[in-house]
């Protein structure tokens, strides 16, 4: 039994030696235009990515705008110019908080991290951080990693089912689980230090950093969700991510150097974009997540009258009790504001008409009708109006 | 933010092994062998091949799909030139196919996998599938026959693995215990797809544990297994 422990403390041992940054025998970054040779085990991840990219050039997701795509690569441009033309990045709509980066230079960037950035630092800070990965070729160190800690455990399993010690295996596969997936959290918390460094080099005001991860961890408290146990998380915990980079925010922010958030800039090519997404957010059905997010962005825009459309669209459709009265306010105080999609007076409506005021759900249609004479919903619409007659 | 999975692992090979083959399958309706010679487009041939570590995952090597593609391709080539066929090749060698047409080539790999699971695999057998066999692609494929003038479509998915020294070592390890570890692995399957309907006329199945699709005489062997009963 003795002999055993010593063998799954080895396992746990050769299982964890990760090495530190910047160590002797650390991986050397990736340099501008460098390709793994082709018999290497990199080159081979590089084919699968190679792969999923040209499958995502056709995919229906992707976002085509030339504004949008430009003035990411921009800011890519900006973190990272001597490896800019190594990055292909591909802006994906979906509405959840994400960016991915493959080994071999595609980086996706989704929609709803866009959504809840609120200015050009937090978003650089983002890409920063995937481009940490890729400088620093955080796949094919997780994938040695990985080979090397399942290789121990199959052989461990295989010499302790020799010893008549089979039901170790399990626990050696545990070990191995939990110190591939410590690993990746290393990986995570370089990761945002590169981000960081890269986007503080650019310019960009480094406290923005930490605030990004301060949003989304609101909009999760919010939704009830708790994380996963960290044993079995791939990132480090949020409030640790937040306080690190707090940290290295103070200690590198000075009030002499000029910052900038970008943040009029970011609304400004966001903008045209914004009702789209907010369309995407809302099929989520993760009201409270939405309703966060909502309150986070009329916090910086009360006076927009697209996103109180959104705040009552999300009470339409939530129908918790005193939904709809918080519905038609906001529908309200869309309409005021002036900048409201047509839409709002179809909504004002469908809610008038579901509370039983025939009088002011007519009103609501007619207004919708004028303003929007040639709406698909049309016939449907005028079908109501004839039935509150 | 996530990496993309690299953790992919071979069940659906490994269970295939162990099932009945029902063989070849053929569209419902009939598909009769054509008197003249039809012209046939050869799609750009799905292959990957891997290493299979110590530990059971599979490591893609670039350098090996490289060569098992190019023989792929030339075996498809060799083979139907030697049908009633004339062998119509896929346009733009060497350049990126068709956005279109990769998804033609995604559909394919879907439809396969489908067919594999529910036709060869007797636990997830469909009711409504179970006599008949009407899987098509669908009328988009009719690009295809207005781009090159071909009468039908042969679609190619191979993936092939081979045992590290470290997992030929376990295996020995664990064969002297008594226990069965598997090896490297070649599958895939072929579909001829008619172009004026969608429709996927003829379908096989290749497994095999050995073969070698890195040499070309190996390559060739596994295309005419695979393709062994095209009607044509």
């Amino acid at each position: 039994m003795r002999r055993l422990v010593w063998l799954l403390a080895l396992v746990v041992v050769v299982a964890g030696c990760a090495t530190p940054r910047g160590a002797p025998g650390a991986m050397a970054d990736l340099q501008p235009g460098q390709r793994p040779p082709a018999d290497s085990d990199e080159a081979g991840l590089w084919m699968q990515m190679d792969r999923v990219e040209e499958r995502l050039r056709g995919s229906g997701r992707l976002l085509t705008d030339d504004a949008v795509r430009g003035y990411l690569r921009e800011i890519l441009c900006r973190l990272a110019p001597e490896h800019c033309a190594d990055v292909r990045l591909y802006v994906v709509q979906t509405p959840h908080f994400n960016a991915t980066m493959g080994p071999n230079g595609v980086m996706e960037v989704w929609t709803g991290l866009m959504l809840r950035a609120d200015n050009e630092a937090q978003l650089a800070y983002v890409l920063g951080h995937e481009l940490g990965h890729y400088l620093r070729r955080h796949s094919i160190q997780r994938w040695r990693d990985v080979r090397t800690k399942t290789n121990v455990v199959a052989v461990f399993s295989l010499l302790a089912a020799a010893a008549g010690h089979g039901y170790v295996g399990p626990l050696a596969q545990l070990a191995a689980l939990g110190s591939i997936l410590a690993f990746s959290r290393d990986n995570e918390r370089e990761a945002d230090e590169i981000g960081f460094e890269l986007m503080a080099r650019a310019g960009y005001d480094p406290r923005e950093a930490a605030k990004i991860w301060e949003a989304l961890d609101e909009e999760r408290k919010a939704g009830d969700e708790s994380a996963p146990p960290i044993f079995f998380s791939t990132h480090p915990p949020t409030d640790e991510r937040i306080e690190t980079l707090k940290a290295l925010a103070a200690r590198t922010w000075t009030a002499e150097r000029e910052w900038t958030d970008g943040r009029e800039r970011y609304r400004r090519v966001l903008r045209p974009l914004r009702q789209a997404l907010l369309r995407d957010e809302l099929r989520r059905r993760d009201f409270a997540r939405t309703e966060k997010l909502l309150d986070r962005l009329l916090a910086a825009e009360a006076g927009s009258g697209e996103l109180r459309f959104f705040q009552g669209e999300l009470y339409r459709l939530r129908q918790k009790d005193g939904d709809e009265a918080r519905a038609v306010e906001a529908y309200e105080q869309a309409l005021a504001a002036g900048d409201a999609p047509p839409e709002t007076n179809r909504a004002l409506g469908l809610v008038w008409m579901r509370r039983g005021d025939r009088e002011r759900a007519r009103a609501a249609f007619h207004r919708y009708v004028t303003d929007a004479p040639a709406a698909e919903d049309r016939a449907m619409i005028d079908s109501y109006l004839e039935q509150l007659r | 933010m996530r990496h993309h999975g690299w953790l992919a692992i071979p069940v659906l090979a490994i269970v295939l092994v162990g099932c009945a083959p029902p063989g070849v399958l053929l569209r419902d309706r009939g598909f009769t062998r054509p008197a003249d010679p039809v012209r046939v487009l050869i799609m750009p041939p799905d292959v990957e091949l891997s290493e299979l570590t110590a530990g059971g995952l599979l490591e893609p090597k670039a350098d090996w799909t490289e060569q098992g593609r190019a023989h792929v391709a030339a075996a498809l080539d060799r083979h139907l030139e030697g049908k009633n066929a004339t062998v119509v090749r896929y346009p733009a060698p060497g350049g990126d196919p068709d956005p279109a047409d990769l998804q033609l080539l995604k559909l394919h790999d879907e439809v396969g996998g489908s067919i594999l699971r529910h036709k060869y695999l007797p636990v997830l057998e469909l009711p409504t599938k179970r006599d008949v066999f009407d899987w098509t692609l669908g009328p988009e494929v009719g690009r295809l026959r207005e781009r090159t003038g071909a009468d039908y479509a042969l679609f190619v998915f191979l993936r092939d693995s081979y045992a590290s020294a470290g997992r030929v070592a376990l295996i020995v390890g664990a064969a002297l215990l008594g226990v069965g570890v598997p090896g490297g692995q070649q599958w895939g399957f072929a579909s001829l797809v008619d172009l004026r309907t969608g429709d996927i006329v003829w379908f096989n199945r290749l497994v095999s544990p050995t073969g070698d699709l890195r040499k070309a005489e190996p390559a060739g062997d596994a295309v005419k297994s695979l393709l062994a009963e095209l009607p044509l």
